[in-house]
């Protein structure tokens, strides 16, 4: 491992020169328990992969399948980890547009987090078709067979939307990592240096780079702003634009979009919390960050609460009989304890976050966006498993329990999602420096040549 | 695998690629020039030189009759390159006129069973079984038989009316012995008894069910397995069928609602037991009332009548005074008839209860109308379960030397308490003829493997003046003989008298000689030769008998009339035929496993029905294993909640519960014949009721069941009304959503948008009127939900079937189901609705935009194509089905190596060459069987002629005993389908959905008693 210098000691307000000694210094000698973090989850990923052969082997009815249920715990991920994606664009765009100063101790987790959640998320949909060798049919490219893709298919929408997802969150975090991995170019030896070197794309930190940087950033961040509401809302209209009971809705998109954030912000307390620990950032991400994330996490919390309840009024409302039974069911049907998981969760369990102490205690935090990540999985669970067990012939209802090879699979997500972070968080900066160093008061002369 | 199965892969013995190519080419010389040799080929013929009847891609059909229930059917083999390949009925056959079961459909997995017995077999010193050579096996029992004491030759066959039996008895005389024992475990003896005391007739009755107006059953179960169910529904069709404003009615009284209960106008459930003395009740009023011309001779009977009054009755069956009286005014006031107990519901006094129902018959004038007798008819072939015993006896008191087994399984189909098993073990030597290794074959020393009955020649009397020839449709599939040349080569062997008693050298030469005598018989004219061929070609010939009317016998008025009756505090068990697997024998034919009973909807298993309030009692759930145990014996299967049986009443099917007979059969569900007495009942039969008592295991199992939820939630997927409604008028079709709930300006946006949507797909030329536009209409008042479209689906289009686990999962294929939904209950009148539900091929399909890939798309003459080969398996579009008919390859299936293949050879011989067989990861559905419309579109072109219409059959409409299903070109205004479909009574499922189905269902109608 390349050598790295180690930190110092800590002072009350970092110095610029602090700021990047302590968070170059993150990209140290892993200690042991990097190493069992990196093992564990890796493990984690090779029972993954090892479910996904063996499943691709004998085919999908390993997994749990039971018709009507066509569709279940991968699709669930699917939306679960495209969710989790959208907290990334929405702390370093929408935010950085908005000129909110707390971002910039966290918004390269909530990027990183981003990237490889579409990373995670974009597997799915490989892993539950029939026959993943033809994936390659979804994709519109010109053939001697003259076949061409349906247009009209929301599963194409979204083929789009995750790739363009994927491709503008990976340049956008690339872009924003390039003053900060100059300044572990300038202190990393070996291959490090090397890897550096070619990702700051010979960054010198000049005037006239900072001057054409910030306005390209600028526009990446507007250019990924529509992406935070577009995405989902494709992702949704999967689900919406057919006829399912408890799927063919119009708030299927905003309420898609709420909760996808919502999720994202958990996902980011939840991986921020140890970072910081295992990191010592203390000094860099702090109470004041976690408080507005935690406000964050309740407005959309609470309008994903609203939209439950929006949901449930207007099955009642509209007096369709299919509606209404579908959401009977949901409440009391067999899969009464999902739909409560996910309301308690997600629409009962934040509203704790107005109390400001439990906003400002760390470990309340971490608790809760546990509980959020967890009801979030459970919330797509609900709305396609219930809904699809449950639909308008009475004679082919049926009941869905994931197996092993759905419960592996989804484990292993998670190691590749891990694995991936890990990698990263040791190798790259995981605050930004540059953009930390803009929000400390500018130093006084005294102090800034010492 | 099982062992039994390696054992029998000897060298030889395979099915390879040499094989099957001999019997490619030699098939093609034509079935009729094959005769009865069981011998090698004589020579390959390639298809370089190409046979003259045999164009490859084009079948050839062979006439024939079915032999897989006692009812014989005729059937059309369809034979591609020199296999069969489907079965379909004969329209000339005036049983079954075209139509076939489900379990006639399933006659292809006998002939390539994997679990067949493929050469001669005999009995190790260790116990197992090894293969020997045919001349081996026949020298072996010739000694046997030379050496066995006269008189100690026993034959125990099943039904064989027809030339097999007459071989059969001159045989045993030939060998000097005279010991025929013929056993069906569903015998007639009841009825046929009961015939005998109240008519003096030794024979049973015909039913016209389709002259009487008003069908009164007391339990026949005539849908499924009495008598001939193929037959019997479609004369309850023609009689009550919703046609032309009328329609006739029928009344079940049964304490078990079975498939013929469920399409009862109403459901009578009396004490077990009691059927009987409920039908002396009605009889009482008729004569009490003068409500029918009685004849005179009844006088003889007053004792009894008086005896039985409506009051008394009612205080024992539990049916209420005025009902009797009630169904004694309904039952005289058109033409009908009274129906006695099936063979589900045979008690210790199931003679007694025909005998009453022949009595109320005659008293209500029915007899030489709708009840004739023709002396000799018995579609078991005169089977007693008391000749079965008496076998049993002599065996173990050392009488019998020899036994010989041909066409029946006592050893699981009777009664543990007779020990069949123990008393085979008793008899020094004996032979099984059986094809399969059932549980009798498995206690033979030697096993002679007959040729399946569509690979042999032989005949059939499935009743008097109908003489059904079978003859070969394709060779042998493995080194077997047919037993009719087997008994005349035994018989050559041996030398001697034997010898000397037959002339004809081969089954085939002894067949024909027995169809001179016919000949003689029905005046025919011409010579033998043209008669014969023409006999082939038609599949036999057949004069009508009509049977005539009787007069009641001399000691009609000593008979005696006792109800059967539980002891007190205990239950019931009704032990009833399975339609699917009738007396077990159909355990091995996986399509039949994986139909759903059409009662419970229960697949690969037993269970038990068990009341709800039953159950509540005892705090039983759905699933949880129950043991049922009586004086015999004990079993232990799942619970099955059902109100459809008496709070006092448990009931479980026949069939299940072998432990031979092959893989599919082997240790699945229980054999009920494990808690039935043992004794022979005062008839000669066995008693299928049995006083037991149930208790809680506390196990559980997920019920390998196809259904969801067992009620329509006010959804109207099967709609119904009553006749009533429909003669005044009143009948409008339900409507999921009301139009009364749609804002009257959003009324004219929707309908604007529906149009439009529709007008997109009219543009692009679809329904433009230059192509067809396929459709159907299902009548659900004649459909009876027997589910033989089910299996014709499964042989017809390459099904696969998935095995329980997969059920128990929702997986199973069936691109066609019978949903069965129940109404009422909890107090009120307890009815079931069935509606065959398979891709309605709908106009605005909701799979076809949400495809990825186009793998769902439309034809442009109307069919919702799904193209295998391009499908991804997204399976977005089964989401967005509301119909839920499309289904998911979720294993290989088809691949010869992976575990879930489901053909194993031989029975991949049976796939539809027109067809594909999906690989895994593809959804698949029902096609309107599109080989057939293009098929005939091909076969048109080619002709230069237009297609009419009825040309195009798919394979569930042909099969159809109830002609509920018609397909055609609802752009034809004149077809068929066009006229049907615009019946007041016509809906479509969902129409709210604007999904525009092809398929519009007309609403059973009830024929409900007058109030």
């Amino acid at each position: 491992m390349a050598a790295i210098a180690q930190p110092e000691r800590v002072t009350a307000t970092p110095t610029y020169r602090e700021i990047t000694r302590d968070i170059v210094a993150t990209l140290g000698h892993p200690g042991r328990l990097y190493w069992i973090a990196l093992g564990s989850a890796l493990l984690v990923l090779a029972i993954g992969a090892g479910a996904l052969l063996y499943q691709i082997r004998y085919g999908l009815g390993v997994a749990g399948y039971a018709p009507p249920v066509m569709w279940g715990v991968y699709i669930t991920t699917f939306v679960f980890w495209v969710g989790i994606a959208h907290c990334g664009t929405l702390v370093s765009a929408i935010l950085y547009l908005f000129r909110s100063a707390w971002r910039t101790a966290v918004y390269r987790t909530a990027e990183v987090m981003t990237v490889f959640a579409v990373l995670t998320a974009g597997l799915f949909p490989l892993i539950h078709i029939g026959r993943i060798w033809y994936a390659y049919w979804l994709i519109p490219y010109p053939n001697q067979r003259q076949i061409w893709v349906n247009f009209k298919s929301p599963l194409l929408w979204d083929v789009f939307a995750v790739t363009t997802y994927l491709i503008v969150s990976t340049v956008f975090l690339t872009v924003g990592m390039i003053p900060d991995v100059a300044s572990a170019r300038d202190r990393a030896t070996g291959w490090r240096k090397k890897l550096y070197e070619l990702v700051s794309l010979g960054w010198k930190g000049t005037d006239q780079q900072w001057r054409h940087y910030l306005k390209a950033y600028l526009y990446l961040a507007a250019f990924a702003t529509p992406l935070v509401l577009s995405v989902h809302s494709v992702v949704s209209w999967d689900f919406a634009m057919s006829i399912v009971p408890g799927w063919h809705t119009t708030i299927f998109a905003p309420y898609f979009v709420a909760g996808a954030i919502y999720s994202g912000l958990a996902m980011v307390v939840t991986l921020l919390v140890p970072l910081r620990r295992a990191f010592k950032l203390e000094r860099y991400i702090h109470e004041d960050h976690f408080e507005n994330l935690a406000k964050l996490i309740l407005i959309t919390g609470m309008i994903v609460g609203y939209a439950y309840a929006v949901e449930y009024f207007i099955a009642w409302y509209s007096g369709n009989p299919f509606e209404r039974s579908a959401f009977w069911n949901r409440a009391f049907g067999d899969y009464w304890w999902a739909t409560w998981t996910m309301i308690v969760c997600n629409a009962f369990l934040p509203l704790l976050l107005w109390f400001r102490k439990i906003r400002r205690s760390i470990p309340a935090m971490f608790l809760i966006s546990l509980f959020v990540n967890l009801g979030m999985w459970f919330e797509r669970f609900v709305i396609i498993v219930v809904s699809l067990s449950f639909e308008y012939e009475p004679f082919a209802h049926g009941h869905y329990t994931p197996s092993w090879v759905d419960w592996a699979i989804l484990a292993g997500s998670f190691g590749w999602f891990f694995t991936w972070f890990l990698l990263f968080a040791k190798n790259f900066p995981m605050v930004s420096i540059a953009e930390v160093k803009e929000i400390i008061p500018m130093p006084r002369r005294k102090e800034a040549r010492t | 695998m099982s062992d039994s199965w390696q054992m029998l892969e000897g060298e030889g013995a395979r099915i390879n690629r040499r094989k099957f190519l001999k019997v490619l080419g030699v098939a093609g010389g034509g079935a009729v020039a094959l005769s009865g040799c069981a011998g090698e080929p004589e020579k390959l013929i390639p298809y370089l030189i190409a046979p003259e009847d045999q164009i490859p891609g084009v079948a050839t059909w062979y006439a024939t009759t079915c032999r897989e229930c006692p009812g014989g059917c005729g059937v059309h083999a369809k034979v591609r390159e020199g296999r069969v390949v489907k079965l379909e009925g004969n329209p000339d056959h005036p049983v079954n006129l075209g139509k076939l079961c489900a379990r006639g459909q399933a006659a292809l997995q006998g002939v390539y069973n994997p679990d067949r017995v493929r050469s001669p077999l005999a009995r190790t010193a260790g116990g197992d079984f090894e293969p020997i050579s045919w001349e081996d096996a026949l020298q072996r029992v010739a000694e046997r038989l030379g050496s066995a004491e006269r008189g100690r030759i026993w034959f125990l066959t099943g039904n064989e009316k027809g030339t097999f039996e007459q071989l059969v008895r001159e045989w045993l005389s030939a060998f000097g012995s005279g010991r025929h024992v013929v056993y069906e475990p569903f015998g007639y003896e009841a009825l046929r008894r009961a015939t005998l005391d109240v008519f003096g007739i030794d024979g049973l009755p015909f039913y016209h069910l389709d002259e009487a107006r008003y069908i009164l059953s007391f339990g026949a179960d005539f849908l499924e397995t009495w008598l001939s169910p193929v037959e019997l529904t479609r004369r309850f069709t023609a009689s009550h069928a919703f046609q032309n404003g009328s329609m006739g009615r029928l009344v079940q009284v049964e304490p078990r609602m079975g498939l013929t209960g469920m399409n009862a106008d109403e459901w009578i459930a009396p004490v077990p037991g009691t059927e009987g003395l409920v039908a002396l009740a009605i009889a009482h009023v008729i004569v009490r009332d003068r409500l029918a011309r009685v004849p005179a001779d009844v006088s003889r009977i007053r004792q009894v009548l008086d005896a039985h009054t409506p009051e008394a009755v009612a205080g024992r069956s539990g049916v209420a005074a005025e009902t009797i009286e009630r169904l004694a005014r309904e039952f005289t006031a058109e033409s009908s008839v009274a129906l006695p107990g099936g063979v589900g519901s045979q008690h210790s006094q199931a003679h007694a209860s025909a005998a009453a129902v022949h009595l109320l018959n005659y008293v209500a004038g029915n007899v030489g109308r709708t009840v004739t007798f023709a002396p000799g008819y018995d579609p078991s072939g005169g089977s007693s379960y008391r000749g079965l015993a008496d076998l049993a006896a002599a065996a173990r008191n050392g009488e019998v030397g020899v036994l010989l087994v041909h066409g029946a399984n006592p050893v699981y189909a009777s009664p543990a308490g007779l020990g069949f098993a123990q008393a085979m073990r008793q008899i020094s030597f004996k032979v099984s003829f059986s094809r399969f290794l059932d549980e009798t074959a498995r206690e033979a020393d030697l096993i002679l493997p007959d040729h399946d009955p569509l690979e042999q020649w032989n005949d059939y009397e499935p009743r008097p003046g109908v003489y059904a020839l079978q003859q070969p449709v394709m060779q042998p599939v493995f080194d077997t003989r047919q037993t009719g040349d087997v008994l005349l080569e035994l018989a050559r062997i041996s030398g001697g008298q034997a010898a000397a008693r037959f002339s004809a050298s081969t089954y085939r030469d002894y067949l024909m000689e027995r169809w001179r005598q016919i000949q003689r018989q029905v005046g025919a004219r011409g010579t033998f030769e043209e008669f014969w061929n023409e006999a082939l070609r038609r599949g036999g010939v057949w004069t009508e008998v009509r049977g005539r009317g009787a007069s009641l016998a001399a000691g009609v008025s000593r008979l005696q009339f006792d109800a059967w009756s539980a002891p007190e505090g205990s239950l019931t068990l009704i032990a009833y035929p399975s339609s699917a697997l009738y007396d077990g024998r159909g355990a091995n034919r996986p399509w039949l496993q994986e139909l759903p009973d059409p009662v419970t909807k229960v697949t690969w298993g037993s269970w038990v029905e068990i009341h709800p309030e039953t159950a509540a009692r005892m705090g039983v759930a759905e699933g949880e294993f129950v043991e049922v145990s009586s004086e015999a014996g004990a079993i232990r299967a799942p619970a099955y909640l059902y109100q459809g049986v008496r709070p006092d009443v448990v009931a479980v099917a026949v069939g299940q519960g072998h432990t031979a007979f092959g893989r599919y059969a082997e240790g699945r569900g229980v054999n009920v014949y494990g808690v039935l007495g043992a004794e022979p009942q005062e008839f000669g039969g066995i008693a299928y009721y049995a006083a037991v008592s149930i208790r809680k295991t506390g196990e559980y199992e997920r019920l390998a069941k196809t259904e969801g939820t067992p009620r329509q939630l006010g959804r109207g997927i099967a709609q119904a009304t009553t006749l009533a409604e429909m003669l005044h008028g009143e009948f409008h079709p339900e409507h999921t959503e009301h139009a009364a709930e749609v804002p009257e300006h959003i009324e004219e946006v929707l309908e604007q948008w529906q149009e439009r949507q529709y007008a997109d797909w009219r543009n692009r030329g679809n329904y433009a009127g230059e192509h067809p536009r396929w459709g159907m209409v299902i009548d659900l008042s004649r459909c009876t939900g027997c589910s033989a479209c089910v299996t014709a689906c499964y042989a017809e289009n390459n099904i696969p079937t998935v095995g329980k686990a997969a059920v128990q999962r929702g997986r199973e294929m069936s691109w066609l189901r019978i949903e069965r939904y129940f109404e009422g209950g909890n107090g009120e009148p307890f009815e079931a609705r069935v509606i065959p539900m398979l891709c309605q091929h709908c106009t605005n399909a909701p799979c076809e935009p949400v495809c990825p890939v186009f793998a769902a798309y439309h034809t442009p003459d109307g069919l919702n194509a799904q193209v295998y080969n391009r499908c991804v398996g997204t399976r977005y579009c089964s989401n967005n089905c509301p119909y839920k008919v499309r289904y998911f390859n979720w294993f290989d299936y088809q691949n010869p190596a992976d575990p879930a293949f489901a053909w194993p050879d031989p029975l991949h011989w049976l796939l539809n060459p027109d067809i594909t067989v999906r690989s895994k990861g593809v959804m698949e559905k029902c096609t309107f069987c599109i080989q057939r419309i293009r098929g005939a579109q091909h076969r048109a072109r080619m002709e230069g002629i237009p297609i009419r219409d009825g040309d195009i059959k798919t394979a569930c409409e042909q099969t159809c005993p109830a002609d509920a299903i018609v397909f055609g070109d609802l752009n034809d205004p004149d077809s068929r389908v066009s006229r049907l479909a615009l019946d007041p009574r016509g809906y479509k499922v969902l129409e709210g959905l604007n999904t525009r189905p092809a398929i519009t269902y007309l609403a059973r109608v009830r024929n409900r008693a007058e109030e």
